[in-house]
This record gives C-alpha cells, structure tokens and sequence, in this order.
C-alpha cells in the first residue's frame, strides 16, 4: 500500500485541493504541520530517494527565504510594537509571523509537490487522466508522443552541436556551449516539428481515432485510494485546527 | 472545440509543449538564483518567456482552444519533467492560458497580427497576476511593490510572449517545416 500505487488522478486531485485550502491561512503553524506530516508519509510509506528529493527542493529553499525576506521589507505595515529593526525597516511580531508563513507556504507547496512527483509515473498520470478524468485519447496519446520526444531531442542537440562545430563554430569549453544553446534551438524546433507531422501522418495510417477505445493497462480506483485521500486531509484538517 | 483539429496539430502541439517545458523550467531555475536575492519580483520580468508556447501555437495553427491547451500541456509536462511547484503548476498554466485565449478569442480567432499577439501576452499576464496575487498572499505586501510587479509582468508578457513568440514562429515558417499548417496559408507578411 505504497503511495506509488495510489491512483493519479485521485492523488492529483487530493494535493490539488489542498493546496489551495493553504492559501487562506496566514499562521505559519498549518503550512509547518503540513510539512511535517507529509515528509512522515514520505518517510513511511515511499521509497523516494532523498537525496534526488534534496536535490528538487534546493532551488524551492531559496525561494521560501527570498520570500520571507521580501515579505518583511515590502510587507504591509501592520503597525504593533516594533520587535526588530531590520535595514531601517521597524518589524512588530505580527509582521514577522505572515512572513514566517508566506515562506513557510512555499515550502509546504514544494514538499506536497515532490511527493506526487516522486511517486507517480509519467505515463501512469496521463493514463489515469484519460480513464478517470474523460481526458480525450487524442491528446493523452499526443502528449505521449511530446514524451518520447525528449530523449530524440537530447541526441539532436548533440548532432546539432557536433554539425557546428564542424563547421568552424568554437564549442570546446562548458560556457562555449551554453552560450551556443538558444542558437541551437530554431534548428531543433524545425526538426522536430517535421518529426511530429510524421508521427502524426502514421497514427492515422495505423488507424488511430478518438473515439470510444478499449485499453491495454486499466487504472482503477481502489479502496486504497480513498484511504490515502482521506490521510491527506485528516492532516491537513489537523493543521487547521493547530494553526487557530 | 478538439473536433476541429486535425491530428497533426494535436502533436504539434504537444511536441511544442514538451520543448517549451524544457524552456520552461529552465528559466524557473534562472528565476530562482535571483528570488533569493530580490524576491519573488525577480520573476516578473521574465514572466513572458512562461507565456510563449500559447502564443507560437495559437498564430501557427489559428484554432479555438490552441492558446489554452498548449499552454496547459507544457505546464503538465514541465511538473512531470521536474518542477517543484507540483500539480499547482497545472492551474497556472489553466490560468495563463485562459488570458491568451480569451484574447484570440475576441478577435474571433481571425486576426494573429503583431498587436494581437501582444495583447495575448497581456492577457496571460493579468489572468496569471491575479492568481499569484491571491495564492502568494500580495494582499500582505505593500500595493505600490504589488504594482511595480503587476507592470514588469505585463510589459514582460507584451515583449517576450507577443513579439518574441512572432519573431521565433516568423523565423520556423521560413525553414519550411511550417508548410502544412493554418500559418503558411495566411499569406503571412503583415508587420
């Protein structure tokens, strides 16, 4: 009963909801539980790799602190008794507390994020998407097809980049080449747009309609499902109630 | 509104969607190397690079809904592909696109000069800066710091969503790979 198999699009939904419950609460005591509650079901019940999982949420770190930061110095004056005094700016208790939360959002935003991330294949979501959520076939195939596009688009960069170079362009350091990358991209672009139009040409030679369809992998709904869901919002009802 | 699309402009699509991703993402990462420094503010200069995709497909193919599902499907694909800010992404891009869309819209899905696509940008620019406001709580910022944000959005949206967006288009309809779509039959040479 790993979140692994929790079905996407209840998933979806679930992180969806109460992400935009989050954003009318402004007491940095509900975004802290949500943190801490989900990485204990991360903790529990997934095998996400912490370190990759580290590693997505440096970028969201600096944010949080970009955001605590701005909120105390452009943040409306709420007026109360100065607490501290920041770059000339005078910083009451209340202040400091909806900066504490606003960063403290962000970071409970990114921790739910990552759990769906890590824990719901690609191919899976579309999938679901297209069997519980009447996605039309049309797009979920198409969108599939934009997928399998990244790595051919990875190997053309590389042939792109190797043709320039022939060609006299100086790619040999680092910097060199990530300099050289938006003039790769108009030619990347091209390529792939032809490719798309194949691709195109030949799913509707082999028959591909949007219609009604049968499908190879059936994504159901378990009880399981509605469990996990319903984990989900006792914490988040949970950190309502600390948070007043 | 999908009935009117032949196939190869749903790939089309998504295939720009999945480029754009990249692209996408890529600028969240340059984004945030400034926000920690100044702020989320660092965002709002940038914000049209994340407007472009709804602009590239809505003057290539010219349908109803193009603006609004490509700009959607990049936003799905960017969360699969890595971007932390999860399944929120998804409403953003709903968000985005809607504002482009509305504007292709009003012009009966007719007109795809210079003025319009840059009216798309701000489009998507307003939809998008009303959901921030409310989900990154700006009612708790001064409103002169929310303004300042709100203008280097819009300008932002105008600039590289609307001009930038024609240019790149301009510039792969005279490579050729183009031909079999609404952009080539247009006659295409006005401004």
């Amino acid at each position: 009963m790993s979140l692994h198999d929790m079905n996407p699009t209840i998933k979806f939904g679930t992180m969806t909801i109460i992400m935009f419950g989050l954003a009318l609460f402004y007491n940095p005591w509900t975004p802290l539980v949500i943190i801490v509650g989900t990485l204990t079901i991360q903790l529990l019940a997934t095998d996400v790799s912490w370190k990759k999982w580290s590693l997505f949420l440096i970028p969201f770190l600096v944010t949080a602190l970009g955001t605590f930061w701005t909120t105390l110095v452009f943040g409306k004056e709420l007026g109360g008794e100065t607490w501290v005094t920041l770059l000339g700016q005078d910083i009451s208790k209340e202040e400091a507390r909806i900066a504490m939360s606003l960063s403290l959002r962000v970071l409970a935003f990114t921790v739910l994020s990552l759990l769906f991330m890590l824990t719901t294949d690609s191919k899976r979501f579309v999938m679901s998407l297209m069997q519980q959520a009447r996605l039309s076939p049309t797009i979920a195939y198409s969108a599939l097809v934009g997928f399998r596009f990244l790595p051919l688009m990875q190997r053309e960069m590389y042939q792109l980049q190797y043709a320039h170079r022939l060609r006299g362009v100086p790619l040999d350091t680092k910097w060199e080449r990530i300099r050289h990358v938006p003039k790769l991209l108009l030619p990347l672009l091209a390529g792939s747009i032809r490719r798309a139009e194949r691709v195109a040409f030949s799913m509707e030679a082999r028959g591909f309609t949007s219609g009604k369809r049968t499908v190879y992998e059936r994504i159901d709904i378990k009880p399981s499902d509605y469990m996990w869901s319903g984990i989900f919002f006792i914490l988040f009802g949970l950190s309502i109630w600390i948070g007043i | 509104m999908l009935k009117s699309w032949k196939l190869k402009e749903v790939v089309l699509v998504s295939v720009l969607s999945v480029v754009f991703a990249v692209v996408y993402l890529l600028f969240v990462h340059i984004g945030n190397l400034w926000a920690g420094l100044i702020g989320p503010i660092a965002y709002e200069w940038i914000f049209g690079i994340w407007f472009i995709v709804s602009i590239i497909s809505a003057y290539i193919i010219r349908k109803p809904g193009v603006a609004f599902i490509s700009e959607v499907m990049a936003a799905t694909i960017e969360m699969l592909i890595g971007n932390a800010i999860g399944p929120r992404i998804i409403l953003v891009g709903i968000v985005q696109g809607l504002g482009a869309e509305a504007v292709f819209a009003m012009t009966g899905y007719r007109r795809y000069e210079l003025w319009v696509l840059m009216l798309a940008g701000f489009g998507s620019a307003v939809t998008s800066f009303v959901y921030t406001y409310f989900m990154s709580g700006f009612a708790m910022l001064e409103p002169g710091y929310v303004a300042t944000m709100f203008g280097l959005r819009a300008v932002s949206g105008m600039v590289i969503a609307g001009i930038g967006g024609k240019l790149l288009s301009d510039l792969l309809l005279k490579t050729g790979s183009l031909r079999g779509y609404a952009i080539a039959r247009s006659g295409n040479v006005h401004g």
